[in-house]
């Protein structure tokens, strides 16, 4: 806005003397009044500069100078009044993941509120949770030099995101060279395992949750009295798909089931044909996508068309958000997906988020209200803000209250390379526009069908 | 048959790349300007009928020519108050003109209607015809129709309306064009906001089978610049020709190579086609 600004008023500055001094003499005294005021105030300036400034429109930086000075003692005062903790988000708020890197930002603020509501941290004085929100853009480049900004010059005790594996894996290297924790809900195994002391994953891995995806999907078709033999996998290739895929052909390989396609596709893809003609061909019983919303539309949307009526299990992340079911409408009834956790199994908790943002806790907007929950846990556990204190608590307590009973497992507790222990994936399945636990059977709120 | 299959859906997604690469090469064509901005118009197209479709219950195919209109006047503004600026100024000022409209339409897309994917939900979406063994989709059928149509009526234009025939001239030798009476700033203006509003049109024929996001113009870019280099870039013709035979590689392609692959299988065959025939497919030479 500022530059908008600047050329008018600089126009019309130029034009003032001008005109006035037509009019009368009085502007020349002026102006060296006001040269020797500042030539006062700043000391030794040299003649170069002076003209060069004499060049410049006065107003402007006499106001940018005042404004430099007044907004210290703005911040100053803010700070006074409460103590404050600044947490360090970082989400895809534009580009391709952004819907997924908003509904985050929703789950973190609803919790960062409610904990302010409640009387911010106990143990610091009742600090206030002050979230810095930052755009990573959908690229991992950006998402390291953001992680870099937020940590020397915003001073955050921890950092929270990024949704997407890859993006989380760049902010991952800042955090832990600058030894400060980073709590995610991204599924790649390579998060935590690269022996990394400064990260925390809150969900099961991906190759975890890869070969959830098809023993559960087996269970569920021989529940239903089916059998499956042969699949097919398709995956987006950056860090997320990649995992999964390789949890669901380990699942496979020890199920003794035969893969009859295994394809990678590029992010971003604009046609699905190409996949859903090699799937029509390959003889599969059941197909796991893994994708993002985008391609999950896509997928499903040319299966249809080409009337492929077997199951198609989706990967978490675009088959469980209200879009998938906006984009196909009657068509996104009964499909299966797996997911690191599930709104209906706290309604008590997620049924808040929904009152907020109008639509239901989408898993993302979970598992990061649940980063938050565990990080203000930690530290009125450690009684402490310094980001070593905080780590080491995260290492070795079992975080039980709060939102962390949203969880699958209700209770959060990470090993020594930051994994949470205690999660499971767990099986899902469109109803009616609303998504519904259906596997692990213990946990189930419905039964599973087995149509697609 | 798979071979068969192949074909027949690059055919079908390649009426539409030819589409809306048809406006990047008129305006090159016409005045000599390589408009970065162009997949960004793809973008308001899509907004455009997807509004269209939420509000007024429209069909995305029924709003492209709404979509046309709104890119038509936009491009119109841009063209008479930035590019004609840069008309004659060095190419560097142009690629910066272009770009910076590029970011601003995208942040401006964000900030107007924030970052969420849209997309619409109709009848015909998730039908195909049958043709013996052959599936063919309905909507990228309705798409390759539309494209058809519209290619057809722009073909017209340039050919018999006395608006087409002054553009050709103008391209041609913009001195003498406005020699005999040509107004040259109004020619450019048009083939500006024709060429822009082509693009958009294409983003609405689109939209039933391809999410609508503020940075979705980025995805299609690459393709167009592809199809428009590929076909002899300025040749209305060469872009039919390139937007064809992009789909068709990019379909067969995945047949023998994992679908990863598929661009750099494209653009293997487009450097190819640039060492052979530098003028590109259909060799009209500017």
């Amino acid at each position: 806005m500022a530059g908008a600004a600047t050329p008018g008023s600089a126009a019309s500055q130029q034009k003032t003397p001008a005109k006035c001094r037509a009019r009368c003499g009085t502007h020349s005294h002026n102006r060296v009044r006001n040269t020797e005021g500042r030539r006062k105030r700043e000391g030794g300036m040299s003649k170069n500069v002076q003209s060069q400034v004499k060049g410049l429109n006065r107003r402007t930086l006499f106001a940018g100078t005042v404004s430099l000075l007044a907004m210290p003692s703005v911040l100053h005062s803010a700070h006074a009044a409460t103590p404050v903790i600044n947490v360090g988000v970082i989400m895809p708020l534009s580009g391709a993941n952004a819907q997924f890197g908003i509904n985050s930002r929703n789950g973190i603020e609803l919790v960062a509120d409610e904990i302010n509501a409640a009387g911010g941290i106990k143990e610091l004085g009742g600090a206030k949770i002050n979230l810095i929100v930052a755009d990573s853009t959908s690229t991992p480049t950006t998402a390291g030099t953001v992680a870099q900004r937020l940590i020397t010059q915003n001073d955050v005790v921890a950092i929270l995101g990024a949704f997407a594996s890859s993006l989380t894996i760049a902010i991952s290297e800042v955090t832990e060279r600058q030894d400060v924790p980073l709590l995610t809900m991204s599924f790649a195994d390579q998060i935590t395992g690269r022996g990394y002391k400064n990260i925390f994953q809150v969900v099961a891995k991906a190759s975890v949750i890869g070969k959830a995806q098809l023993d559960y999907t087996a269970a569920i078709a021989q529940a239903a009295g089916a059998k499956i033999d042969k699949i097919a996998i398709m995956y987006e290739d950056t860090a997320y798909g990649t995992a999964q895929a390789g949890g669901l052909r380990a699942g496979a390989k020890a199920a003794n089931i035969e893969i009859v396609m295994d394809d990678a596709y590029p992010l971003g893809i604009t046609d699905a044909t190409p996949l859903i003609n090699k799937l029509r061909t390959s003889g599969a019983q059941a197909v796991f996508p893994v994708s993002y919303l985008n391609d999950s539309l896509l997928i499903i949307r040319t299966m249809r068309q080409q009337r492929i009526t077997i199951p198609a299990v989706g990967g978490a992340a675009g088959y469980v958000i209200p879009d998938f079911e906006k984009g196909l409408g009657e068509f996104a009834e009964n499909v299966l997906s797996i997911a690191p956790a599930n709104y209906d199994l706290a309604p008590g908790l997620t049924e808040r988020f929904r009152k907020r943002f109008g639509y239901f806790m989408v898993h993302e907007a979970l598992e990061h209200a649940v980063c938050l929950e565990v990080l203000v846990q930690a530290i009125e556990k450690a009684k402490s803000a310094k980001a070593q204190d905080v780590v080491a608590t995260l290492h070795g307590a079992k975080f039980t209250h709060g939102w962390t009973r949203a969880m699958p497992g209700g209770t959060v507790e990470f090993d020594q390379t930051g994994l949470n222990t205690l999660s499971v994936p767990l099986m899902v399945q469109w109803r009616n526009k609303e998504l519904v636990t259906v596997w692990p059977k213990d946990i189930a709120k419905s039964e599973a069908k087995w149509q697609s | 048959m798979s071979v068969l299959q192949a074909i027949l859906d690059g055919l079908l997604v390649g009426g539409v790349y030819a589409v809306i690469s048809i406006g990047l090469t008129l305006v090159y064509g016409v005045m000599g300007i390589v408009n970065f901005a162009q997949g960004e118009f793809l973008t308001i197209g899509m907004f455009v009928a997807w509004f269209a479709w939420a509000f007024l219950g429209l069909d995305p195919v029924l709003a492209a020519p709404l979509s046309f209109g709104v890119a038509f006047a936009i491009g119109w503004i841009v063209q008479g108050q930035l590019i004609a600026r840069v008309l004659k100024a060095p190419s560097v000022a142009q690629i910066f003109l272009t770009v910076g409209i590029l970011i601003v339409i995208e942040n401006g897309s964000l900030l107007l209607f924030g970052s969420q994917f849209r997309s619409v939900t109709t009848v015909y979406q998730t039908m195909s015809l049958r043709l013996g063994p052959l599936f063919i989709s309905v909507p990228y059928l309705i798409a390759f129709a539309m494209s058809l149509a519209c290619g057809t009526a722009l073909w017209w234009f340039m050919q018999s309306s006395w608006f087409g025939r002054a553009m050709r001239a103008t391209a041609q030798n913009p001195v003498a064009a406005q020699l005999v009476g040509i107004d040259t700033a109004r020619m450019y203006k048009i083939a500006y906001a024709l060429g822009v509003g082509l693009t958009a049109f294409g983003g609405a024929i689109i939209l039933p089978y391809v999410t609508v996001f503020p940075s979705v113009g980025g995805q299609f870019v690459v393709l167009m610049f592809t199809v428009v280099v590929l076909g002899g870039l300025g040749s209305v013709a060469g872009a039919v020709a390139g937007g064809l035979a992009v789909g068709v590689i990019q379909s067969l392609s995945s047949l023998v190579f994992p679908i990863q692959l598929q661009n750099l299988v494209l653009f293997i065959v487009f450097i190819l086609v640039l060492a052979i025939r530098p003028q590109g497919l259909v060799g009209a030479s500017r």
